[in-house]
């Protein structure tokens, strides 16, 4: 749970992985986020870049590499998908990147329940960010909130979760 | 200043990537540019694995469908089999039925032809254990009102005459192919009167015609009523062969109902002349017009002698067919399905 307290810098602990883990599971993630698309709409309940982009983004707490790779799969999403302009995952991919590279440098979130309320958030707050820039940019009337995307936000925590201890495997042992 | 950058610069390098999406966001609006470069190189990046993904899937779903799955094809074949064997079983049960509707059709519709004549539908329940024997059981006996040497017909022509009325409400038949039956007969063309008897054998033989009567095969005989069993005039068959003989001519009469195989007759319980009347048009537009032809012959006006006998045949003429009257009770009909 976040309530387990803010840990000093000096806590810090920087899980690093297998040589090309990052961009293969990142790649996979996109892969699968495509493929699964057309074997039913229950794969639109989940969003897997976005969950890599937070897992990643809170292991290795680094402020660049996070943004840097959300920016990418965000990009990347844009690209595959249809009508998108290139870009508006982008964004939100970037900063959510690079918020999870933060608090994940200033809080444990190793803890499954933390994990679910981290995952949550950063949910909600991507389509915030998607939101605001399809309704400023586009002029686009995109939703905020919606109850579909709350049911989409408690799959895609619960499922995190699972996904993020599976992904625990793929740290290089110390 | 530098170390201000250093300090904040993922913060730098945040606003900067935000700033860059925004700009391509602003470029790909205002031009309405595609940036296809862009999603030709992820589409390229993506589609080969997808299109493994896809084909792996594939593979595994025909392994799973041709091979794992059929652990239940087995059992399911034999339910099927199983599920076969019923539905010809009852296939084999409805059309018998149908051949049953449809006899009984023919039958109904006789006789409503021939409402003035009282007439009771029996089912054939069995035949003689004797194979000399050309007899039948009924299943119409005293109750029905049904007496000895009652006629037994079909709408194709006559059976034989009812010999025994057994209590259990069953009756014998005995058939005008059996060596003790006897039928007054005549020609339906030329009138010459003749005794059908039986022989024993699948077809009756016509007696007392003297050689100077010229018989054809195909000619058509009738009852004449004589015998005081048949009324007159019901179809009886045709000849079959035909030659001279001492001191009379040896004729072969092919019965026009299949003997061997009757299911449903009718047995006439007085013995009332039946005027010859079309059957209902309900009947004919059916399949069982030929089996409901009238049998009753009309008396027909005695076709002009032929020039000369000829040797019998075993092919029937079709044109020595009765002939009809202005109300035609299609006698030609009945022997078709023979």
């Amino acid at each position: 749970m976040l309530t387990t307290g803010v840990r000093s810098e000096s806590n810090i602990e920087v899980h690093k992985y297998y040589s090309g883990a990052v961009i293969l599971v990142a790649f996979l993630a996109l892969v699968l986020q495509a493929f699964l698309h057309k074997y039913g709409r229950w794969s639109e309940l989940l969003d897997l870049p976005l969950l890599v982009t937070i897992y990643f983004g809170v292991s290795r707490r680094n402020p660049v590499t996070g943004l840097l790779l959300g920016g990418v799969i965000g990009i990347i999403q844009d690209a595959l998908s249809h009508g998108n302009p290139i870009g508006l995952y982008g964004i939100a991919k970037t900063l959510v990147g690079y918020l999870a590279s933060s608090i994940g440098a200033r809080f444990d979130t190793e803890n499954p329940a933390s994990r679910v309320i981290l995952i949550f958030a950063f949910f909600h707050f991507h389509q915030i960010v998607y939101a605001l820039t399809e309704r400023v940019l586009l002029n686009r009337p995109e939703s905020f909130f919606t109850l579909r995307l709350l049911l989409d936000s408690v799959v895609t925590a619960l499922f995190g979760v699972l996904l993020f201890a599976l992904l625990d495997r793929l740290r290089r042992p110390r | 200043m530098l170390e201000i950058y250093s300090r904040h610069r993922p913060l730098a390098l945040l606003a900067g990537a935000v700033l860059l999406q925004v700009l391509l966001l602003a470029f790909q609006v205002k031009r309405e540019h595609n940036v296809r470069l862009i999603r030709v190189w992820a589409a390229e990046l993506v589609t080969p694995v997808e299109r493994a993904g896809t084909w792996t899937i594939s593979k595994i779903g025909g392994v799973w469908t041709g091979y794992i799955a059929l652990h239940g094809a087995r059992t399911e074949n034999a339910r099927l089999r199983a599920e076969n064997d019923v539905l010809r079983l009852r296939n084999q049960q409805l059309e018998s039925e149908a051949g049953e509707a449809k006899r009984l059709n023919a039958l109904l519709n006789f006789r409503e032809a021939h409402t003035e004549a009282a007439m009771v539908a029996a089912q054939v329940i069995g035949a003689s254990a004797d194979p000399a024997s050309h007899t039948l059981f009924i299943n119409r006996g005293e109750r029905d009102h049904v007496r000895r040497n009652m006629a037994v017909i079909t709408p194709q022509g006559i059976v034989g005459k009812i010999v025994e009325v057994l209590p259990n409400n069953t009756s014998q038949v005995l058939l005008i192919n059996d060596k003790d039956s006897g039928v007054g007969a005549l020609f339906a063309a030329t009138r010459t009167h003749g005794i059908l008897k039986g022989t024993g054998d699948p077809d009756p033989i016509l007696d007392y015609v003297v050689n100077d009567e010229k018989v054809q095969p195909g000619d058509f005989l009738t009852t004449s009523g004589e015998d005081r069993i048949f009324p007159k005039g019901l179809l009886i068959g045709s000849v079959s062969y035909a030659k001279q003989g001492n001191p009379f001519q040896v004729i072969h009469v092919q019965p026009a109902v299949r003997l061997d195989r009757l299911e449903d007759v009718l047995i006439l319980v007085t013995q009332q002349e039946l005027t010859p009347k079309k059957v209902e048009e309900s009947a004919d537009s059916s399949g069982a017009d030929s089996e409901s032809s009238d049998i009753v012959q009309s008396v027909a006006p005695p076709a002009p002698p032929a020039p000369q006998t000829k040797p019998a045949a075993k092919t029937p003429s079709p044109a020595k067919r009765p002939a009809q009257t202005a109300e035609p009770a299609a006698p030609a009909d009945a022997p078709s399905t023979q």
